[in-house]
C-alpha cells in the first residue's frame, strides 16, 4: 500500500512539469506581513490578481511574507526563477525590497500598489484616495448638518504620505458638504475630529479614538487605518447599544473595500473604495495585452479605481465576506435590509449632492486637493480648519 | 517503582524513554525532525497537498544552492544569537525568555549610529557596542529583581518583553522616525551597515558577529574557570555554593550575556539586513526572533556549536518555507509552511520533555513517600 502510494507520488513528481507546461503564462502577487484575511486591502489585491489570471488563463502563484525580512528573498525567490510575467507587490511596505529588486532583476516586469518605484521595469500604482474621500466627507458633513451633529470623524494610521490624500480629500468634502448644507437648510458648518493612532494593526486604539470622537458628537467616523476600523465599528456598535437605536447616526464610514456589509449592515453608511483589486488586474491585462510600461498609473474617480460605495458594490461585497467566511450566507438578506434602512436615514438631496460632487470631480470641474509631504498636508489643513482654531 | 512493573503499558513507556534518552544528543534533534517533518507531511497530505513536492521544494529552497544557502545562513544569523542568550542562561539555571525584548531594545540603539559620523569600520563597531550595551541593560532588570528580591524570571523576562516592545514602538513612532517616511526609523548610514556578503543575497557579515560570539560563550562556558562556575551553579546551584561559588555573579554573568547577545542579535537585523536598514514601525522584521531563538537552543542543546546547526536548520527552513509557497502546481500556503515548522519544534521539545519525566516521577515518588510514611506513624497513634 505504502509502496503504491510512494510510486504514485513520484510519478506525480515527473508527470507534473508537463502539466505546467500547458498554462501559457504566470503571476505571482507579494504581500506585505499583513497577509490574508483582513477582508480588505490585501485580500482584494489577491481577489483582483486572482481574477485577472482566470480570465486570461494564467496561473497565480501567492506569496505571504511572515516577517518584513521576507519581502526581498520572496521577490528574489519568485525572480529568480524568470517563470513569471508580473510580479505585483500589494502594499507601500515593499517598496525598499522592490526597489533593490528591480535594480537586480532588469527583465523582470513587477507592479506595487501604493508606492512609487522609479525603475523602468516597475508599474507603480496608485490612487487618487483625496476623490473617494471627498464624497465621504462631503456625505458625513451634509449628515451631521441634518441631523444637528457637531463634528464628523476620522480615524487614521501612521503618518505617511498616502493617508495624507485621505486627509485632505476627506478636509475638502466637508467643506463642500458645509457650503452644500448652508444652501439648503442654513445650519452653520461641521468641524472635523482627527486622530493619527500610529498604527495599521492595533484595533483596540481605533475604538478608543472613535469612542472620543462620538463623545465629542461626531455624526459618523471615517476608517482610515485598515484593520482598526474593526474597532471603530465596535465602539459605534456599543454607542448604538447603550442609546437603543438600531440604526442612524453616528455611522461608520469603511475604507478601501466596501466594508458597509461589517456588522450586518447596521451602521456602516458609505465605504471610500479603493479598488486595489482593480488596480492588480489593470496590472495583468496590460502585461498580457502587451501595454506594460514602468512609470506612475494613478487611478482615481474616472479609471474607477476610487469610489464611495454603491448598491451593486454592497452585493458584490457581500459574496466576498462569505466567500471568507466573515459574514454568513443566511445572514445576507438581513444585511442588505439592515443597509437599505441605514441608508434611508439619510434624505435624498443629500445623496444627491454627493452624486453632483461626483460628476463634478468626474468631468474636471471640481478639483479635489491632495498632499504628499507634510508641508502640503499643512497647507491643506490651513486651508479648511473645518473648527480648528 | 515496582508498582507498575507489571503493566505491559508501563514497561512500553520506559522502553521508549530509556530509547530517547539513550541517544546521543545530537541525534535526538535528528530524530526529532524527522519525526517533525513526518508530522508535517501527514498534515499536507490530509489537507490535500503533495508532502514529497513540498519537501521537495523546501529543500531545495533551503539548500539547493549557493544562493539559497546563503539566504538561510542570513535567515539563522540572528537566531543563533538569540538562542545563545537562553542557552547561556539555562546553563547558569536560568529560564531567561527575555531575548526578544532585549533584541528589539539592542535594534532600537544600533539605530542611534544614524546620529552621528564615524569612518566605516568605527561606526559599525559603535553599533555593536551599542547594541550590546543596550540588551545588556535591559537584561539587567530581571537579573536585578531576581537576585535582589527573588523575583522568577520567567515572569519578569515575559513582562520586560512587552515593556521592550512598546519602548521600541514609542521610540520608532516618535523619536527616530523618519520624518519623510513615517512608517520607520532613519535609516542607518551606509557606513554602519555590515557590508553583504554574497551578492544578491541577505547574507552579510554579521554572519562573522554571530558564529564569532558562539565560539566565544563555547570557550568561556567550557574552558574558563568563570565558565566552570555558571556549569556548576546550573547543574546544582547547592553543591556550587558550597564549593565556594558565589550563585549571584554567575546568574548576574549569564543574564548580562545573555543580554549583550540578544542585543547583537538586533544589531545584526537592522545593520546587517537589506533593504531597509531601520526599524519598520510595528517590527515586523524583528518579530519572533527571540522566541524562535529559543526553540533552536532547545535543538542545539543549550550548546553554541549546536546552535549554529540548529540555526542553519532553522534558518533552512524559513528560507525553504518561502520557495514552498509558490512552487509546482500545487503549492503549500505560508499558514501550512508555518504548521509544519511548528510540528517539528513540537518534535524537537520531546526528547527534551523526556528527560523531565524521570524528574516529575522522582517528586511524584517522593511524595507517595512521604504520605504514606505519614500513614503508619498515624496508624501507630
Amino acid at each position: 500500500m505504502r509502496k503504491w502510494l510512494g510510486l504514485t507520488l513520484v510519478m506525480a513528481l515527473v508527470a507534473a512539469p508537463a502539466v505546467a507546461q500547458v498554462v501559457t503564462g504566470k503571476v505571482a502577487v507579494v504581500l506585505d506581513v499583513g497577509g490574508r484575511g483582513d477582508l480588505s486591502f490585501n485580500d482584494m489585491g489577491f481577489k483582483g490578481t486572482d481574477q485577472a489570471a482566470k480570465d486570461f488563463g494564467l496561473e497565480m502563484a501567492e506569496v505571504q511574507s511572515a516577517t518584513a525580512a521576507d519581502y526581498l528573498p520572496n521577490l528574489r525567490n519568485l525572480a529568480r526563477t524568470g517563470q513569471y510575467d508580473l510580479i505585483i507587490c500589494v502594499g507601500f511596505l515593499l517598496g525598499d525590497a522592490l526597489a533593490q529588486a528591480a535594480q537586480e532583476f532588469p527583465q523582470q516586469k513587477f507592479a506595487i500598489i501604493d508606492s512609487v518605484v522609479d525603475a523602468p521595469n516597475v508599474m507603480s500604482i496608485v490612487f487618487r484616495e483625496n476623490e473617494m474621500s471627498a464624497l465621504v466627507g462631503a456625505l458625513g458633513a451634509m449628515a451631521a448638518a441634518h441631523y444637528g451633529y457637531p463634528n464628523v470623524g476620522v480615524v487614521l494610521g501612521i503618518e505617511i504620505p498616502v493617508l495624507y490624500h485621505f486627509e485632505a480629500g476627506y478636509r475638502f468634502g466637508i467643506d463642500w458638504g458645509n457650503k452644500k448644507a448652508a444652501e439648503v437648510l442654513g445650519t452653520k458648518p461641521v468641524g472635523l475630529l482627527y486622530t493619527y493612532t500610529g498604527s495599521f494593526s492595533d484595533i483596540a486604539l481605533g475604538k478608543a479614538a472613535t469612542e472620543a470622537m462620538l463623545a465629542q458628537g461626531a455624526v459618523g467616523v471615517y476608517n482610515v487605518a485598515g484593520p482598526l476600523g474593526i474597532g471603530d465599528l465596535e465602539a459605534i456598535t456599543e454607542f448604538h447599544r447603550n442609546r437603543g437605536t438600531p440604526s442612524g447616526p453616528p455611522y461608520y464610514f469603511g475604507v478601501d473595500a466596501n466594508q458597509d456589509w461589517l456588522g450586518n449592515g447596521q451602521h456602516g453608511l458609505a465605504s471610500g473604495m479603493k479598488r486595489v483589486d482593480v488596480g492588480c488586474y489593470s496590472a495583468v491585462e496590460a502585461v498580457v495585452k502587451g501595454t506594460f510600461t514602468g512609470g506612475v498609473t494613478s487611478l482615481g474617480l474616472a479609471e474607477g479605481g476610487v469610489g464611495i460605495s454603491k448598491f451593486v458594490d454592497l452585493l458584490e461585497f457581500i459574496d466576498f465576506g462569505i466567500s471568507a467566511g466573515a459574514l454568513k450566507a443566511e445572514d445576507r438578506d438581513l444585511t442588505i435590509a439592515n443597509w437599505a434602512v441605514n441608508r434611508g436615514t439619510v434624505p435624498a438631496w443629500i445623496w444627491r449632492a454627493v452624486d453632483e460632487l461626483e460628476a463634478g470631480i468626474l468631468d474636471g470641474t471640481i478639483v479635489v486637493p491632495t498632499a504628499d509631504t507634510v508641508d502640503e498636508m499643512q497647507a491643506v489643513r490651513a486651508r479648511y480648519t473645518l473648527g480648528a482654531p | 517503582m515496582t508498582g507498575n512493573e507489571g503493566q505491559p503499558g508501563g514497561r512500553l513507556l520506559r522502553g521508549v524513554h530509556r530509547t530517547l534518552t539513550g541517544l546521543h544528543p545530537a541525534l535526538e534533534s535528528v530524530l526529532a525532525a524527522v519525526v517533525g517533518l513526518l508530522v508535517g507531511a501527514v498534515l499536507m497530505y490530509i489537507w490535500g497537498y503533495d508532502p514529497w513536492r513540498a519537501y521537495w521544494a523546501l529543500l531545495r529552497g533551503a539548500y539547493g544552492g549557493s544562493y539559497e544557502i546563503a539566504s538561510s545562513i542570513a535567515r539563522g544569523v540572528p537566531l543563533v544569537l538569540t538562542g545563545l542568550t537562553f542557552a547561556i542562561c539555562l546553563r547558569g539555571g536560568m529560564f531567561n525568555i527575555g531575548a526578544e525584548g532585549q533584541m528589539y531594545v539592542g535594534a532600537a540603539a544600533a539605530v542611534c549610529v544614524a546620529y552621528f559620523k564615524l569612518p566605516p569600520g568605527l561606526h559599525v563597531v559603535a553599533g555593536v557596542l551599542l547594541a550590546a550595551v543596550a540588551g545588556a541593560v535591559w537584561s539587567l532588570g530581571p537579573a536585578l529583581l531576581k537576585l535582589t528580591r527573588g523575583v522568577h524570571e520567567v515572569i519578569s523576562t515575559i513582562m520586560f518583553n512587552w515593556i521592550g516592545r512598546f519602548l521600541v514602538f514609542y521610540l520608532v513612532a516618535y523619536v527616530l522616525v523618519d520624518a519623510r517616511q513615517g512608517q520607520r526609523t532613519v535609516q542607518i548610514p551606509l557606513s554602519a551597515r555590515f557590508p553583504v556578503l554574497v551578492r544578491g543575497t541577505d547574507l552579510s557579515y554579521s554572519v562573522f558577529l554571530a558564529v564569532a560570539f558562539a565560539l566565544f560563550v563555547y570557550v568561556l562556558l567550557w574552558h574558563t574557570a568563570t565558565g566552570y562556575e555558571v556549569r556548576a551553579a546550573g547543574l546544582t546551584p547547592t553543591a556550587a555554593r558550597y564549593g565556594g561559588i558565589s550563585i549571584k555573579r554567575t546568574m548576574l554573568l549569564s543574564f548580562i550575556l545573555g543580554g549583550v547577545a540578544a542585543g547583537l542579535a538586533g544589531a545584526a537585523t537592522v545593520m546587517g539586513l537589506p533593504p531597509t536598514y531601520a526599524i519598520i514601525s510595528g517590527l515586523p522584521q524583528l518579530m519572533n526572533l527571540g522566541f524562535d531563538g529559543m526553540a533552536v537552543a532547545m535543538v542545539g542543546r543549550n550548546h553554541p556549536i549546536g546552535i549554529l546547526v540548529a540555526a542553519l536548520f532553522f534558518g533552512g527552513l524559513n528560507a525553504g518555507g518561502r520557495v514552498m509557497q509558490f512552487y509546482g502546481s500545487n503549492p503549500v500556503p505560508l499558514e501550512m509552511v508555518r504548521v509544519v515548522m511548528g510540528a517539528i519544534v513540537l518534535a524537537m521539545a520531546i526528547p527534551e520533555l523526556a528527560r523531565v519525566f524521570p524528574a516529575l516521577a522522582a517528586s511524584g515518588r517522593a511524595l507517595v513517600g512521604m504520605l504514606s510514611r505519614k500513614r503508619p506513624v498515624e496508624e501507630a497513634a
